[in-house]
């Protein structure tokens, strides 16, 4: 029981339960905040920055459910981000698609490639999944860089159009792209907590932490990991659609192996297998170089330390406590054991 | 290849069958070092094309200082060798110490070698700088066929130093203590084996191999540059775990694999896809056999 | 306590770095830039400082600097200081795009010289368009570079130009027939090796042909599979369509299996690099440039010894077209009299500009006629062919 006291009165008890008491207030005030950043006068090189945040953000969200609850280590989403990336702006490009319908075929090409990569899950584990999904992004490259016909090669795809909604061109300036990254991660981190907190998500972290044990309780594990790659391929081609109506121009070059270790970097700074880290680990990775320009060629080198300091002194991330307040059971759960509690007193 | 007699394109293909094995010995040189940790670790060490980098240029520095090739080389083998290990004392030893999950290690590995590959741009800038070709004997001729006596050299030694290092892995006491940490470190330190030391010997092997391959590769290209050790490392990286990481001989045959696959794809298909290629015959043979060609099944305890 | 203190560091840093963030732009947010601070005139150097191609943006910079500090030596332009801030782009269409942005909040900048590599270039002209910024580039070649907007300038002839020239050394000089073509897959060197190959075309009757044309990926120094192929099918040159980090191995592979073969190249394989870098190899090597060190004209000859007593090196083409660049986009501010973006623009546009890379002038697509002289490569040293 002390031990159960002198738990709860620690730092992060304290926060926790703080959040969850004035949960609607800090709401609104984070709403708030997000949503009047475009009047605080920003420059436009500053909000492309905050775009970029949110879009690492929504990548990391991806990634995060395969490598931080499924246990998945993927070194190939830039393979994933580069689909749904070039899919979208194909299919807006050749087809005249408006960004929506692009955005969703950007999105099912990146599924169905997920698919195709989660199979091999079938026989692979751990360390040389990972080699598998490193030598599907290298493939992936390969193909957009010599595809000529269709992804016109290393010259990329330029002035892909702007997304309209209501007959508004969003765009930097008026803030729309702003506003549309917001309502994304927004949506992509509800899919990503509803996920978590249902049967699947519960699924995910059993395999993650115990596969065999998970197996031998009736999961069926093979279903679950290939759930997990489509899922995560889906959310990262969105990423990539989006991404690539903000820039306007892509080529493969924007997709390398670099790219692949920065949204691994992110899930890690912020803290595996939590929501919060993703947004915080964006936020740092992505506004960091930015911020430290001025080190010029030495920001490489601050980056790399980070990574290694972190994995040193803080390898669960910046944000990755385990919760301290009592676990609430799921819903579905709590009314089966009412329902025996209940069965059982008149049992009795 | 329409407009070629049927005697050119054999000659052709021989030709490049030979390229294929030059470049294949290079990559299974640098996939002996990704092997050796592997093999220990079970961890796949990302900087280790950033060390091969830094081998060269240390090479390079030596060799600016007049000290001679071979002086230098051996300098830099020594050098890298100690990179290795303090790679693995300054940021690895603590994440095993404190049972780190395996993906700490892993982008520990990959933040390293972002440092190294940077601080070697800074240090020694960007562009490409020449290397003296120290073993080039001119061309051999085999009735029809030109082979380039480089070539022959870095097959041979690539083989000798394989051949050492199984030998040291295979025969003696020191070899046997990290057959036995492979298999388990624990059972290892408690029959007397001081696992720590024997982890960074192979760090140390992992260095000077990366080394070895690092002058032999810059001797028969003779270009030195910081961001050499990337494809090359990552390529080299598929050839090991094509091989069957951990086992050296694997490493050998997946090098060849893929330097010969590389050579006739850019024959064949283009030279732009020769790069992927490598991925591809990876992805295939993992899906086939999930621990590639000659790797050790891991058996799973409960 | 720990946990504590960490996260507590967590928070700290994040806002640190959000406040690094935002605290740069903000002083050039619209509230203060709209007027420009009165001593200082600005000039932007965009170009890969880090990564595979850092040696040509820091010509740029050299070179910029250089110029400018010739000019604050004697009173600067309209009476202001001129300051040169550096941009990396790290070749990347995105990063440049980002860079771009950046450049346009700053009122204090007029023009822009650089962006590399044509498709960085033709991602970054767009925001300079919108925005009035000049842009000159010292290097792009690409046809539709100077098409995107009426304040985009090149300093560089475009490919095609340059391509006839090279060919001219390969059918007239060297008279070969049997063309081979290696070029790197880049948005530059694909679309040069089009270009060459629809100009061999043209010349048919003169019973050159194509044999054979190998795409190679920039930089990966194993060349051989692409010469064993040239040579089978009976190449007597090969124009390298490459940087000099192609040309130098692609000489020492392909003299190990050929001694005679001829080779050709492109301007942006003058440096010095490419001496260092193919030794023996590259001797005999040809190619056309716009600029040449070794001339014996006093004024290039004086900034070349400048260069080299500044920063130790010889000047390389596209770093000289850096300098003249720089010197034009003055000169053009100091014609307008004001720093107004379209005077600028306009009296860059009728400038006659007589620098180190011959006369400048540009035509109505913003774009530069210039002469070339043909260099080859004997005894380690360029030389003017005759």
């Amino acid at each position: 029981m002390d031990k159960n006291k002198s738990k709860r009165n620690n730092f992060i008890f304290i926060l926790e339960s703080f959040i969850e008491k004035f949960k609607i207030p800090i709401i609104v005030i984070c709403a708030a905040v997000l949503l009047g950043i475009p009047f605080m006068g920003f420059s436009q090189y500053l909000m492309r920055i905050i775009i970029m945040i949110g879009i690492y953000s929504m990548l990391a969200l991806g990634l995060n459910l395969l490598t931080g609850y499924t246990g998945q280590v993927s070194l190939g989403h830039a393979g994933f981000y580069a689909i749904g990336a070039y899919t979208s702006a194909l299919l807006s490009l050749k087809l005249g698609f408006s960004f929506f319908p692009a955005a969703i075929g950007g999105v099912l090409a990146a599924s169905i490639c997920g698919l195709l990569l989660g199979l091999p899950t079938l026989r692979l584990k751990g360390t040389y999944l990972s080699i598998v999904t490193l030598g599907f992004g290298e493939i992936v490259k390969m193909v957009l860089t010599n595809w000529d016909k269709v992804t016109n090669g290393t010259l990329g795809l330029k002035n892909i159009p702007r997304p309209v909604i209501f007959g508004i061109k969003l765009t930097l300036a008026n803030n729309g792209l702003y506003y549309m990254m917001l309502a994304l991660v927004a949506i992509v981190t509800v899919v990503c907590v509803l996920i978590i907190r249902s049967k699947i998500g519960r699924a995910l972290i059993s395999i993650k932490e115990d596969e065999f044990a998970a197996t031998m309780m009736g999961i069926k594990t093979t279903k679950y990991k290939i759930l997990a790659f489509v899922i995560s391929a889906a959310i990262t081609g969105l990423a990539g659609a989006f991404y690539s109506t903000v820039i306007g121009f892509i080529e493969p070059n924007s997709f390398t192996f670099d790219v692949s270790t920065l949204i691994i970097s992110v899930v890690i700074l912020g803290g595996m297998g939590t929501i919060r880290g993703m947004f915080l680990g964006a936020l740092i990775l992505i506004a960091f170089p930015e911020a430290f320009r001025f080190l010029m060629d030495y920001r490489f080198v601050v980056y790399g330390l980070v990574l290694v300091f972190m994995m040193r002194f803080r390898p669960q991330g910046i944000l990755g406590w385990k919760s301290q307040m009592p676990y609430k059971l799921p819903k579905a759960v709590r009314q089966q054991l009412e329902k025996l509690k209940t069965e059982g007193v008149k049992a009795q | 290849m329409s407009g070629l007699t049927r005697n050119c394109v054999a000659r052709v293909i021989i030709q490049q069958l030979f390229n294929g094995l030059a470049l294949g010995m290079a990559y299974a040189l640098i996939a002996v070092g990704y092997s050796l940790v592997f093999g220990i670790l079970r961890l796949i060490n990302f900087s280790h094309g950033s060390i091969y980098a830094f081998s060269a240029h240390m090479a390079l520095l030596f060799i600016g200082m007049q000290f001679g090739v071979i002086p230098a080389i051996a300098m830099s083998i020594v050098l890298t060798g100690l990179l290795g290990v303090i790679i693995d004392k300054t940021a690895l030893e603590p994440l095993r110490k404190k049972n780190s999950i395996p993906m700490a290690a892993l982008i520990t590995t990959i933040g390293m070698s972002n440092i190294i590959q940077n601080l070697l741009m800074i240090f020694f800038n960007t562009e490409r700088k020449p290397f003296p070709a120290f073993f080039d004997f001119g061309m051999i001729k085999l009735g029809n066929l030109q082979i380039n006596s480089t070539q022959v050299v870095m097959c041979i030694v690539s083989l000798a130093l394989l051949i050492l290092l199984t030998l040291i892995i295979n025969k003696t006491k020191l070899g046997l203590s990290m057959r036995a940490t492979e298999q388990n470190a624990k059972a290892a330190s408690l029959m007397g084996i001081n696992t720590n030391f024997i982890i960074s010997f192979t760090f140390f092997m992992g260095g000077a191999s990366a080394a070895i391959a690092g002058a032999l590769i810059s001797g028969y290209y003779q270009i030195v540059y910081p961001g050499m050790g990337f494809m090359v490392g990552l390529k080299a990286f598929a050839a090991a775990v094509l091989g069957g990481i951990g086992v050296l001989y694997g490493s050998v045959v997946g090098g060849l694999v893929v330097g010969v696959s590389e050579s006739f794809a850019a024959t064949f298909i283009g030279s732009s896809y020769r790069d992927s290629i490598a991925f591809i015959i990876l992805i295939l043979v993992l899906i086939l056999r999930p621990t590639g060609l000659f790797g050790k099944k891991d058996i799973k305890k409960v | 306590m720990k946990r504590v203190l960490t996260v507590a560091l967590a928070l700290a840093l994040s806002v640190s770095v959000l406040a690094g963030c935002a605290s740069k732009p903000s002083t050039t947010s619209p509230a203060t830039s709209s007027a420009p601070s009165a001593g200082v005139i600005k000039i932007a150097v965009a170009g890969p400082m880090t990564g595979d191609n850092a040696e040509y943006g820091k010509g740029f910079v050299n070179a910029a600097k250089m110029m400018a500090d010739q000019w604050n030596a004697n009173g600067g332009v309209l009476g202001k200081k001129i300051e040169i801030v550096q941009f990396d782009d790290k070749n990347s269409g995105e990063e440049a795009s980002s860079i771009a942005q950046k450049i346009i909040s700053d009122k204090d900048i007029i023009g822009v010289i650089g962006h590399f590599a044509s498709g960085v270039c033709m991602a970054a002209a767009p925001t300079y368009t919108e925005n009035k910024v000049i842009e000159i580039s010292p290097s792009a070649s690409h046809p539709d570079y100077s098409g995107i907007g009426e304040y985009i300038f090149r300093n560089n002839t475009v490919i095609d130009v340059e391509a006839a020239a090279a060919l001219d050394i390969a059918i007239k000089d060297l008279g070969k027939k049997n063309i081979g073509i290696i070029s790197i897959k880049t948005d530059w060197g694909t679309k040069t090796a089009a270009i060459v190959k629809d100009l061999i075309a043209k010349q048919a009757s003169s019973g050159a042909k194509v044999v054979a044309h190998e795409e190679v990926m920039e930089g990966s120094d194993d060349y051989s599979p692409a010469i064993t192929k040239l040579n089978a099918a009976g190449s007597d040159v090969v124009i390298c369509v490459g940087m000099y980090n192609l040309i130098a191995p692609v000489a020492k592979q392909y003299k190990q299996v050929n001694p005679k073969i001829e080779l050709v190249g492109f301007s942006n394989a003058y440096s010095q690099q490419l001496l260092d870098l193919g030794g023996k190899a590259v001797e005999g090597v040809r190619f056309p440039v716009i600029f040449f060190s070794g001339s014996t004209d006093p004024k290039i000859k004086g900034y070349v010894d400048e260069y080299n007593k500044r920063y130790g090196s010889i000047p390389s083409a596209l770093t000289s077209q850096a300098y003249d660049s720089t010197g034009m986009l003055l000169e053009a501010i100091k014609a307008a009299g004001s720093t107004d973006r379209k005077k600028v623009r306009d009296a860059l546009a009728a400038i006659k500009y007589d620098g180190v890379t011959g006369m400048t002038v540009f035509n109505e697509k913003r774009d530069v006629q210039k002469t070339f002289v043909k260099v080859i490569i004997k005894d380690g040293k360029f030389e003017a062919m005759k």
